[in-house]
C-alpha cells in the first residue's frame, strides 16, 4: 500500500514498485490524479482508493480494502514554511493531522485488522528535516521527528511478527514543486556534495527497504542526502 | 533501443572485498558475484580464501592472499587491482579485553587491522587512481561504534574511527562522483563472533536482546549490494545501522 500516490514521491514509488512486480493499493485525495498514477502501473490486480487520511472513517474504509499487505509506504504529507514566531494553531494542527496523525492511525487500523502480513515492511517517508534543524520548517520537522519515535516503538512491538518498521529520509529532490523557487534550488544544490537527488533515487531506497533484502533492518532510517547532512 | 541496466545489479562492476576468507566478507564477495560483479577478494588465510573463490559465481575473479596490517600487503593488493567500481572493507578483528588490561600492543593490533588498514588501502587505491568515477567505497563498521559493549573499548574505538574517517573522505572525493559510506552491523553469525564466545564472553544473553534475532552474513551482504549498486548513487557520508532492532531500545547492557 502506498499513500500519497496521486503525486510526487508517492506516485513515483508506486510506479517503480509495480515495475518491480508488486501488486499495489494506491491511495490519495485527488481522484483524477490518482487515476493518472493508476494508469501508469505496470501489471495487473492493482487497486486505487480515493481517501482523505485525516478523516477516521476514510482510514477505516481504506483499511478494510486491504488484507495481507507485505508492505506499507506512508508518502502522503505536506510541507509548509512558517517561522515558529508566526505559527498559528490552525497551521500546526493541519501539519499534525496530515503528517503525523494520519500515517500513525492508518498503521494502527491496519495492524488492528491484522492486514499486515508477517515479515511485512512498514516505511514512513521522513526527511532530513527529521534529523536536523532548518529555519522555518519547525512544524514539519517536528512531525517528522515525531514519526521517528513511532518507528522505534512500533519496531519493537511488531518484532515478534517479524514486521519491520523504518523511515527513509531524503533531503532535497528536484521536483516540479521547486520550479517556482529556482534560486533556493540552486542554493540547495550547492550544499549537497553529490548534488540533488531524483525521484528514482528515493524509489530505489524504498525498494531496498521494502524487499526481503532488508529483512534484518528495523527501527532505523535510511538517510539519502548526497552527503549534505552529518 | 537502449537497454536500461537494473540499478540493483552489479553487472559490469569490479568490486574489491577484503576479509573475504570468512564471515561477512566472504558472504559479501559471494553475493556480489551472484549480482554480476567481478570480484577481487583478499584475506590472510590462503586455504579459506580459496574456499571463498571456489564459491564465487561467474568467472574472472581474482584472489590475493595479503595481510593488510602490513604496508606490503596493501601495496600488493593495490598493484593487482584494475579499475574498481566498488571497495568493501570487511576485514577486521575483535578481542574481548577489559579496559584495565588493555595495553599499547592490543590497541595497535586492533587499530592496525580495523582502522589503519582500510584507511591506508583506500589511500593507496586513490593514489593509483584505481577507483572509477562514481565508485562506491564501503567500510564495515560495527554497532559497537555506538554501543560499546563490555570489554570492547579498543574494538569500539577502532570502528568509531571509521565513521569519522568516512565522513571526511566523502567530502574529498565527492567531486569525482565517488561515494563512501559505513554499514554498522549488530550481532551477526560469524566465526569472529563464535571466537568471542569461546573467549569466555557470555554472548547468548546479548544475542537474545536483538528483537529480530541474530543476523546472518547475507543480511550485511544484501545491504552492501545496495550501497555498491547505482540504486544508492545519491547516498554518501552515511552510516547505516543494520542490527535487527538491537539499538532501538538500547540500554547499557546492549
Amino acid at each position: 500500500m502506498v499513500t500519497g500516490a496521486s503525486s510526487g514521491l508517492g506516485q513515483h514509488i508506486a510506479i517503480r514498485f509495480a515495475q518491480r512486480g508488486a501488486r499495489l493499493i494506491i491511495t490519495g485525495r485527488d481522484k483524477s490524479r490518482l487515476q493518472t498514477t493508476y494508469d501508469q502501473l505496470k501489471g495487473e490486480g492493482h487497486v486505487q482508493v480515493t481517501a482523505n487520511l485525516t478523516i477516521a472513517e476514510e482510514r477505516t474504509f481504506l483499511a478494510k480494502s486491504a488484507s495481507n499487505l507485505n508492505g506499507l509506504v506512508h508518502c502522503a504529507g505536506i510541507q509548509k514554511h512558517c517561522p515558529i514566531r508566526q505559527l498559528s494553531e490552525q497551521l500546526m494542527t493541519e501539519m499534525y493531522q496530515v503528517n503525523f496523525l494520519a500515517p500513525v492511525m492508518l498503521t494502527q487500523s491496519l495492524l488492528q485488522a491484522n492486514a499486515i502480513a508477517q515479515q511485512g515492511s512498514i516505511l514512513f517517508m521522513l526527511s532530513t528535516a527529521a534529523h536536523i534543524g532548518t529555519r522555518g520548517l519547525g512544524p514539519y520537522s517536528a512531525m517528522k521527528s515525531g514519526l521517528i519515535g513511532i518507528i522505534k516503538c512500533l519496531a519493537l512491538e511488531q518484532a515478534k511478527r517479524k514486521i519491520r518498521v523504518n523511515g527513509i529520509s531524503p533531503s532535497v529532490i528536484a521536483t516540479p514543486m521547486w520550479d517556482v523557487h529556482q534560486e533556493l534550488l540552486t542554493q540547495q544544490k550547492a550544499r549537497h556534495p553529490l548534488g540533488l537527488g531524483t525521484l528514482d533515487d528515493v524509489a530505489n531506497g524504498a525498494i531496498y527497504m521494502l524487499s526481503d533484502a532488508s529483512r534484518w533492518v528495523t527501527g532505523t532510517s535510511l538517510v539519502m542526502d548526497g552527503g549534505a547532512v552529518i | 533501443m537502449s537497454v536500461v541496466q537494473d540499478p540493483f545489479s552489479l553487472s559490469g562492476k569490479r568490486v574489491l572485498v577484503t576479509g573475504a576468507s570468512s564471515g561477512i566478507g566472504r558472504q559479501i564477495a559471494i553475493t556480489c558475484s551472484q549480482m554480476g560483479a567481478q570480484v577481487v577478494i583478499s584475506g590472510r588465510n590462503p586455504e579459506r580464501l580459496q574456499a571463498t573463490a571456489a564459491a564465487l559465481h561467474g568467472e574472472g575473479h581474482i584472489a590475493i592472499t595479503a595481510d593488510l596490517s602490513q604496508q606490503e600487503g596493501i601495496d600488493q593488493l593495490v598493484a593487482v587491482s584494475d579499475t574498481l567500481h566498488g571497495v568493501v572493507h570487511a576485514a577486521g578483528i575483535s578481542k574481548l579485553v577489559p579496559f584495565r588490561l588493555i595495553n599499547k600492543q592490543h590497541l595497535t593490533d586492533i587499530f592496525d587491522s580495523n582502522t589503519f588498514a582500510p584507511m591506508l588501502l583506500t589511500r593507496g587505491l586513490l593514489a593509483k587512481k584505481r577507483i572509477a568515477q562514481n565508485g562506491s567505497i564501503l567500510f564495515i563498521s560495527a554497532l559497537s561504534s555506538h554501543s560499546g559493549a563490555l570489554a570492547t573499548s579498543a574494538y569500539a574505538a577502532s570502528k568509531s574511527a571509521l565513521l569519522g574517517a568516512m565522513r571526511s573522505l566523502a567530502l574529498e572525493i565527492a567531486k569525482q562522483g565517488m561515494r563512501v559510506n559505513c554499514i554498522a552491523p549488530g550481532y551477526v553469525h560469524t566465526p569472529m563472533l563464535d571466537g568471542l564466545g569461546q573467549g569466555g564472553g557470555n554472548m547468548d544473553a546479548l544475542f537474545d536482546l536483538t528483537p529480530l534475532g541474530m543476523g546472518e552474513p547475507e543480511d550485511v551482504a544484501y545491504a552492501s549490494v545496495f550501497y555498491l549498486a547505482d540504486a544508492s548513487r545519491w547516498i554518501t557520508r552515511n552510516y547505516f545501522i543494520l542490527d535487527g532492532g538491537l539499538s532501538t531500545p538500547m540500554d547499557i547492557y546492549a
